[in-house]
């Protein structure tokens, strides 16, 4: 009985997966082919071959796919700190914002646009905010025993209400003509330029650990104590996990401001397909999180085009159906 | 009952009558722009303004003496900086305006809030209402607070002088060749005007054309391939006249854009463009110079 249940799951895995190595690849070229202006392929193809400069190029590989990567990186990023926050709280509400990384970065972020600093030092900013909260949150939600996962919740949270406050203070004593830049970049917006070395390095280092640490991720979920017991070094590696979902969290941040929902959501969509085991999680949530924002940044660029829309309000626009639509498959196949 | 009738018919005459004898002594009368009637017994002479347009336009018609209050912002002319500040143009302190006793109060629809504006008028206050659109609304704008204060001479003269600058540059650069212009308010993200926007028509009267002017939104956000798409001859934002702006640089990487390969990116004073107010006339100037500059030299 057991090895059948293992077996079904293995199949769906392995179905889930297919699935998503197609959807992945697919959503980046659908990405690429669709935007305000018709491409001449047949122009992109000279450019490539002969080095002459073209609108058409310029637009593929300079505009829309650079933002199509950027989303790639920041919907994996968020959906793998998702993943281990969940795990790390042992809480099925956390998403990688609940530490108050996204708030400091925003603080951060909006501080330097208030300054009226160069647009670059805004992505800098975020990133130091978002380091610097989560620093604070480690730092003050230690006790003897190491970070429990009340203690770090509540301590987050309240460090969360903390960036609010001062997100909302900062937005009523700036210029009309600042708020509005400020609005776009709290609901999520993307950066010219695709992600840099460094945050797809962050990404890529993470996902390693996190696949390695599948095992002790299971048995952490069951409690730290019965984790202890079977030969887990929990305070690494939730110190590790912290570390790891926060620095993804900034990398998010930085690359796209604050995009909510993927982070919550996502984990929860794939364990209603794969299962808790996080040797399947873990990958199937980061290929999810990353199609999922390539595509929900592609709609935001055409659904009003040529206007923009933020891209953090059409992801929960086409995550709520998605996720609803699983939520109510899941319960009735439980019911059978 | 008879006797509440009685008093009533009586309340109800004495208060036409007392409307009747205001309006015969009511020595200035105006509509404002949302179709309020604005009664004073005199002309003000303590005026607050709630909007620095509104600061500018009462020290050009020669009322600046008058003025006794004013929002964050009103930096020009220098003389209003000296003016006492009574908060921010979306939040402003009432206590402080009572105690400057103004005798009348001018406001902005879109600016100020309708909340702060209905308080302003419980309290008593004569409060005129502004909400210019177009450079004939800035005109009839002055011409009134002329009225209001006692400056109608030279609110005329200042009005006419005004709209004839309009119509110079009207004349001059209207029917020159067709320049297509892409207005950038804001950098990240791109915000720019659509057609129904006064900076737009103002592009129209330089010879120019909004390539956006065909969208719904007044101030929508567009994507960086749309503006590639549209192609635009020439570049126009916020910064100091005359001076490469900061945010030039980033459309450096885009050089299939015809502004960007000719270098037709240009900055006028976004205090004089973006203001509805007499330095207007100097934007419009500047803005058909730049635009005449990509015309000639595309």
């Amino acid at each position: 009985m057991f090895n059948l249940q293992t077996d079904r799951d293995s199949r769906r895995f392995g179905w889930v997966m297919s699935g998503l190595a197609v959807l992945l690849p697919a959503s980046l070229v659908l990405s690429a082919l669709t935007g305000s202006i018709a491409i001449d392929w047949s122009v992109v193809a000279e450019t490539i071959r002969t080095g002459r400069p073209s609108i058409d190029h310029t637009i593929i590989f300079e505009l829309r796919l650079p933002r199509s990567a950027s989303a790639l990186v920041v919907g994996a990023s968020l959906a793998l700190a998702g993943v281990l926050m969940q795990a790390l709280l042992r809480n099925p509400l956390a998403d990688p914002y609940v530490l108050g990384t996204s708030g400091g970065a925003a603080v951060f972020a909006l501080i330097v646009m208030l300054l009226g600093l160069p647009t670059q030092t805004v992505s800098l900013a975020a990133a130091a905010g978002a380091v610097l909260s989560l620093t604070l949150v480690i730092f003050l939600s230690r006790d003897a025993g190491g970070w429990s996962s009340t203690r770090l919740l509540l301590t987050g949270i309240v460090v969360a209400s903390g960036w609010g406050a001062l997100i909302s203070f900062l937005l009523s004593i700036s210029q009309q003509s600042q708020v509005q830049g400020m609005l776009f970049w709290l609901m999520g917006d993307f950066r010219g330029g695709g992600p840099g070395f460094v945050h797809c390095l962050v990404l890529f280092a993470v996902l390693v650990f996190s696949l390695f640490s599948s095992r002790g991720l299971n048995l952490l979920v069951a409690g730290t104590l019965k984790a202890e017991s079977l030969g887990v070094h929990t305070l690494g590696l939730r110190l590790a996990l912290l570390i790891g979902a926060g620095l993804l969290t900034a990398v998010a941040v930085t690359l796209a401001g604050a995009i909510g929902f993927v982070g919550l959501v996502v984990p929860h969509m794939m364990r209603l397909v794969v299962g808790s085991d996080h040797r399947r999680l873990i990958p199937v949530s980061v290929m999810m999180g990353g199609s999922l924002l390539v595509i929900t940044e592609m709609l935001a660029r055409t659904v009003l085009a040529p206007r923009q829309l933020p891209v953090g309000v059409i992801t929960a626009f086409v995550g709520v159906p998605l996720f609803l639509y699983l939520l109510r498959r899941g319960s009735r196949t439980q019911t059978q | 009952m008879g006797f509440t009738r009685k008093a009533f018919g009586r309340t109800i005459s004495a208060v036409l009558g007392l409307f009747f004898v205001l309006r015969v002594f009511a020595e200035v009368v105006v509509i404002d722009d949302v179709g309020q009637e604005v009664a004073l017994t005199s002309p003000a002479m303590r005026v607050v303004s709630l909007a620095p347009n509104l600061t500018e336009i009462l020290f050009f018609i020669g009322a600046g003496e008058q003025v006794v209050g004013v929002v964050e912002y009103s930096d020009f002319p220098p003389a209003a900086r000296d003016l006492p500040v009574i908060g921010s143009h979306n939040r402003f302190d009432v206590e402080q305006i009572l105690s400057l006793k103004p005798d009348l109060i001018v406001g902005w629809r879109s600016g100020n809030s309708q909340e702060d504006l209905d308080g302003l008028k419980r309290l008593g206050f004569p409060v005129f209402i502004s909400e210019p659109g177009t450079v004939d609304d800035i005109v009839s704008l002055m011409e009134r607070l002329g009225e209001l204060t006692g400056r109608q001479t030279h609110s005329l003269s200042q009005a006419a002088a005004f709209r004839a600058s309009f119509n110079t540059s009207r004349e001059t650069y209207s029917t020159r060749r067709q320049v297509s212009v892409f207005y950038q308010v804001w950098e990240q993200p791109i915000y720019t005007l659509n057609g129904d926007h006064v900076i737009s028509q103002l592009i129209s009267l330089c010879g120019g054309t909004n390539i956006f002017s065909d969208l719904k939104q007044l101030a929508p956000v567009v994507s960086l391939e749309s503006v590639l798409a549209r192609d635009p001859e020439v570049i126009v934002g916020g910064g100091v006249f005359g001076q490469t702006p900061p945010w030039a640089e980033r459309w450096q990487s885009w050089p299939t854009v015809r502004a960007v390969r000719n270098r037709h990116i240009y900055a006028v004073d976004s205090d004089h463009i973006a203001r509805m107010g007499p330095r207007l006339a100097e934007g419009v100037e500047a803005l058909c110079l730049v635009i005449d500059k990509a015309r000639h030299s595309s």
